[in-house]
């Protein structure tokens, strides 16, 4: 048997998968982590999606046809979202592409899109650099720097003045820090303890003994479920939970911490409690069973949202178009994150964020 | 000072039942399995589910381990030892592709969300400054348990002898007249209900998650090679080393360097602290720090 | 669908001068090295990093390739005393320490969000046959090394790796010096993995610390295992095969329905079933390498 007998199966079975492809009439593009170790993450963005297609679909489609979402898995890497880009781009042939998490992954990606002519809608990744990409690739997510100002104000506030800063050591951690380090200090406060922990750790006791040695009045922490979950837990074993911890993102910092732990954490949050975002958290509600695991899913839902306002303003799926589309819809698009404003590089000029305390098991609005 | 040696006792306990399972396979069949740590992933799994729907904790894990013992040897039967006959390296890139079909089935079955026990929340114990959770505190006290058991069998037993012999020199073993069959069926069963044990201790902490195996595979294998292969009680002591260095370039205060009160090394750099000593003690001690591998004269 | 399939082999291409590389140090000389991707890595930051200083592509590439032979020496200084298993392990320490101070010196390497717009080869062309031509270019490079993997092979060097690999203490016996002969092969195959990495930096114009992850070490193992070790060939035909499991593997979703929510859980496990079952069929590799047998 020598190896020339794989390359017919191989071609029979990429025939098959080309007969396979029906021409859909409005197929849009995700490329999502999910698998790897943002894998929650990337499950509630394909939650917020599917919640968008049923909705679109509920209400005609976009253009008269069904929507469609081909949703691609970048296995948490640079490569494997090109990959993905690329069969998405060239295969499926899709205008418009969501995604990712990761601005290690999102740069790259918008990248290779934008090059491509193609529609690139940033769902998840902060970091300023995004606004670099080009010129066809939006952000539905308000940047780093918008969220931590929000943050920074809310702290200084509140009266805290020497800051603990924690968070995980990749594209997201590093970038949020930078950003909230700077507020801090141009409002008069400091940060005395900073840690940018290795994720996937099996617990991070060291990294909290070090930063409770600075004796900050509080904690300010952004992680992922699981290693939030650790690091509450941790720091309830280590009697440090009774300084006060801020989250940021606070549903994704709370949404696998058992509720006595996380009693009495405040946050900040993405503002879904106005109208729209109310009715979105509720159908994920009914629809999944539990309540939003993080507000990525409502910033995937809006990007579904944005691209078939777009496309069916635009009357078309050329991605020219539909850029077009997009930046004239920029500020009068009201999604579950808030009114969409886009500034000249396609990122969001303002994004309405909600100050939060956990009780009784849920967050609820603080004045 | 007292809590600096609780947390490197609890991250010891929290890599050592699972790197001595891999030490003892390691030793055995001279391949590194990297399937190894998802057995502890899907110990981790079977214990907390067992646990969310009724079964009392000590239970559920014992369940698991015996669970995962009988999969790890189905798993050798199944697959191992026909890629053995090919070689090591064979032998771990099939273990790398079967880490891959585990991985993916349970993120198929279980999703991307953590699972965790339905336990109380209870205040933690303190001693002194020190403070120390109840689940830290079971964890330590059954890996210890669990540690002196383990050394009676290799030391004091048949099986143990056996172990020993067949980990030295398997021709020679086999001719001797031992079952090597069965004596690597029972290590492999052994190693695999280590494993599990290891990972229903540790999702007390962390929850079981489906990266749960792959986070723990760089540190589990600098311990078991630390303590140099073939000698399973050596992997403990590399993970007690591995738990030392950590805390140590965390809680070091270098302020004195810069004339600041406080500053510490970058935390993201505890990998590489940890990968450095294990490279320093490479070099000093090529076989493993606590080296007991029979070599020809 | 053509562009796809070029882009698959032009990635097919990149990976298979990696193996090419790790063949060298694991198929001729049978060293053991789980940290081959230090090599790749320092290449694609090379690119990436001389691109910040505005260097040309060719400078930064020399730079890159001499810095992973420089470190491939000390690797291989490392592995004087050091049995194969425990230096497997030494090299992934190596590979991980090289990654945590990418991942965390912002102002170097850029951190985890690496250095981005990188420009590709072939700049000036328009983006279809900017393709075309890096895939072509990249298919010659491949046969060219090849090709002078298998006069390697066939040269006394190579036949003296053979014997390094099989008897080492006949090869010392008969003079040679065998931390020279490791230490030169390791540099060879340091200069081509590099030259690897910064294809790869260019062709994707990015690079990341995720580049120098062990997963992507494992990666290039089980192309080189399935192909068949020591083999040429049978290296280039396991990247292509594996490059095509992780690439048309999505399709499967697409042609069977599969819902999204195991979409991504079923890339993965198709990818490991696939390598499985090519290890349980071939265990020897596809195309394993023709050993000469004396009577």
């Amino acid at each position: 048997m020598s190896p020339r007998h794989l390359v017919t199966p191989l071609f029979t079975g990429l025939a098959l998968t080309l007969l396979a492809f029906q021409a859909s009439a409005v197929t849009l593009g995700a490329v999502l982590p999910l698998t790897g170790s943002s894998a929650s993450i990337g499950d509630d963005q394909r939650r917020g999606i599917e919640l968008a297609i049923a909705d679109i679909n509920a209400k005609g489609g976009v253009l008269g046809e069904p929507l469609k979402v081909t949703i691609e898995d970048s296995g948490d890497g640079a490569t494997g979202a090109l990959d993905a880009a690329t069969k998405l781009n060239t295969v499926n042939k899709v205008p418009v592409v969501l995604g990712e998490y990761s601005s290690s992954v999102s740069i790259p990606l918008g990248q290779y899109l934008v090059k491509q002519g193609l529609v690139h809608l940033n769902i998840g990744s902060s970091s300023p650099a995004i606004r670099k990409i080009g010129a066809t690739s939006y952000s539905l997510i308000g940047l780093d720097d918008l969220s931590a100002q929000f943050a920074a104000k809310d702290v200084l506030g509140m009266g805290y003045r020497k800051i603990a800063f924690i968070a995980p050591n990749g594209a997201y951690g590093q970038g949020i820090y930078e950003q909230f380090k700077k507020y801090i200090e141009a409002g008069g406060g400091s940060v005395v303890a900073q840690v940018l922990y290795t994720p996937g750790q099996s617990s991070y006791r060291r990294e909290l003994q070090q930063m409770q040695r600075s004796q900050p009045d509080v904690f300010v922490y952004s992680a992922y479920g699981q290693e939030a979950a650790v690091i509450n837990r941790e720091s309830f074993d280590l009697g440090i939970a009774k300084t006060p911890w801020y989250g940021i993102y606070l549903s994704m910092c709370t949404t696998d911490t058992p509720a006595q732990i996380a009693n009495g954490q405040l946050g900040m949050e993405v503002a879904s409690l106005g109208p729209a975002g109310k009715a979105f958290a509720s159908e994920y509600q009914k629809k999944y069973g539990f309540a939003m695991k993080s507000s990525y899913s409502s910033y995937a839902y809006d990007g579904v949202m944005l691209a078939a306002a777009a496309i069916d303003q635009a009357k078309s799926a050329d991605p020219s178009k539909i850029a077009a589309a997009i930046k004239s819809l920029g500020g009068t698009f009201d999604g579950a994150t808030g009114t969409l404003a886009l500034d000249a590089d396609g990122q969001r000029t303002e994004q309405p964020y909600d100050k939060l305390v956990y009780k009784n098991g849920a967050l609820q609005p603080r004045s | 000072m007292l809590q600096f040696l609780l947390d490197t006792l609890a991250r010891t306990a929290d890599l050592a039942l699972i790197a001595l399972g891999l030490s003892l396979v390691y030793g055995l069949a001279k391949f590194p399995n990297v399937a190894h740590v998802q057995y502890a992933m899907l110990g981790a799994f079977v214990a907390v589910a067992l646990q969310r729907s009724g079964c009392p904790l000590p239970l559920a894990m014992v369940a698991s381990c015996l669970a995962m013992g009988c999969l790890a040897v189905l798993l050798h039967i199944g697959v191992f030892r026909r890629l053995l006959r090919s070689g090591p390296a064979i032998a771990m890139i099939g273990s790398l592709a079967l880490s891959m079909i585990i991985g993916a089935l349970v993120l198929g079955f279980a999703g991307s969300s953590p699972l965790s026990y339905r336990l109380p929340i209870e205040a933690p114990l303190s001693l002194g400054e020190a403070m120390l959770a109840r689940s830290q505190l079971l964890s330590m006290l059954t890996t210890l348990v669990l540690l002196v058991l383990f050394a009676i069998v290799l030391f004091k037993t048949r099986l143990g002898r056996s172990m020993r012999a067949l980990a030295c020199n398997a021709p020679l073993a086999a001719a001797a007249g031992l079952n090597a069959d069965g004596i690597t069926y029972w290590v492999n069963f052994m190693s695999g209900a280590l494993a599990g044990l290891g990972g229903s201790l540790l999702a007390m902490n962390t929850s079981a998650y489906t990266n749960l195996g792959s986070d723990l595979l760089l540190p589990i294998f600098a311990a078991a090679i630390l303590g140099g292969l073939g000698n399973p009680l050596g992997a403990v002591l590399g993970a007690l080393l591995i738990a030392l260095t950590e805390t140590l370039v965390t809680n070091l205060n270098i302020g004195w360097l810069y004339g600041q009160a406080m500053a510490f090394i970058p935390v993201g750099y505890i990998g590489a602290a940890s990968f450095l000593m294990l490279l320093l003690a490479l070099i000093f001690r090529p076989y493993g720090l606590f080296d007991r591998e029979v070599r020809r004269v | 669908m053509f562009e796809f399939c070029l882009h698959v082999l032009t990635l097919a291409c990149i990976y298979g001068l990696i193996a090419l590389a790790l063949n060298l140090q694991a198929g001729y000389t049978g060293l053991l090295n789980f940290g081959h991707i230090a090599f790749v890595g320092i290449g694609a930051y090379a690119v990436g990093i001389g691109h910040l200083a505005g260097w040309a592509l060719l400078p930064s590439l020399i730079a890159g390739v001499l810095a992973a032979m420089a470190l491939a020496w000390l690797v291989a200084r490392l592995g004087r005393n050091l049995a194969s298993d425990y230096w497997g392990i030494a090299t992934l320490a190596v590979a991980e320490i090289v990654r945590i101070i990418a991942l965390n010196q912002d102002s170097l390497t850029g951190g985890a969000q690496g250095i981005s717009a990188l420009p590709g080869l072939f700049a000036g062309a328009s983006n279809a046959h900017q393709n075309l031509y890096t895939t072509l270019l990249l298919m010659v490079l491949t046969a060219l090394f090849a090709v002078l993997s298998v006069r390697l092979a066939n040269s006394r060097f190579g036949r003296a790796l053979r014997l390094l690999r099989e008897q080492p203490q006949l090869a010392s016996c008969l003079g040679y010096d065998l931390l020279q002969l490791k230490s030169r092969a390791l540099m060879a195959s340091a200069a081509l993995a590099a030259l690897g990495g910064a294809l790869l930096a260019s062709y994707t114009s990015y690079v990341s610390a995720d580049y120098l992850l062990a997963a992507q070490t494992f990666l290039v193992w089980s192309m080189v295992m399935i192909g068949g070790l020591g083999s040429v060939r049978g290296v280039l035909l396991g990247a292509l095969l594996v490059q095509c499991a992780y690439s048309f593997v999505p399709f499967a979703k697409d042609y069977l329905n599969i819902g999204s929510d195991v979409a991504g859980a079923l890339r993965i496990g198709l990818v490991g079933v696939i390598l499985l079952v090519c290890l349980l069929w071939r265990s020897g590799g596809l195309l394993p390498e023709r050993l000469r047998v004396m009577p």
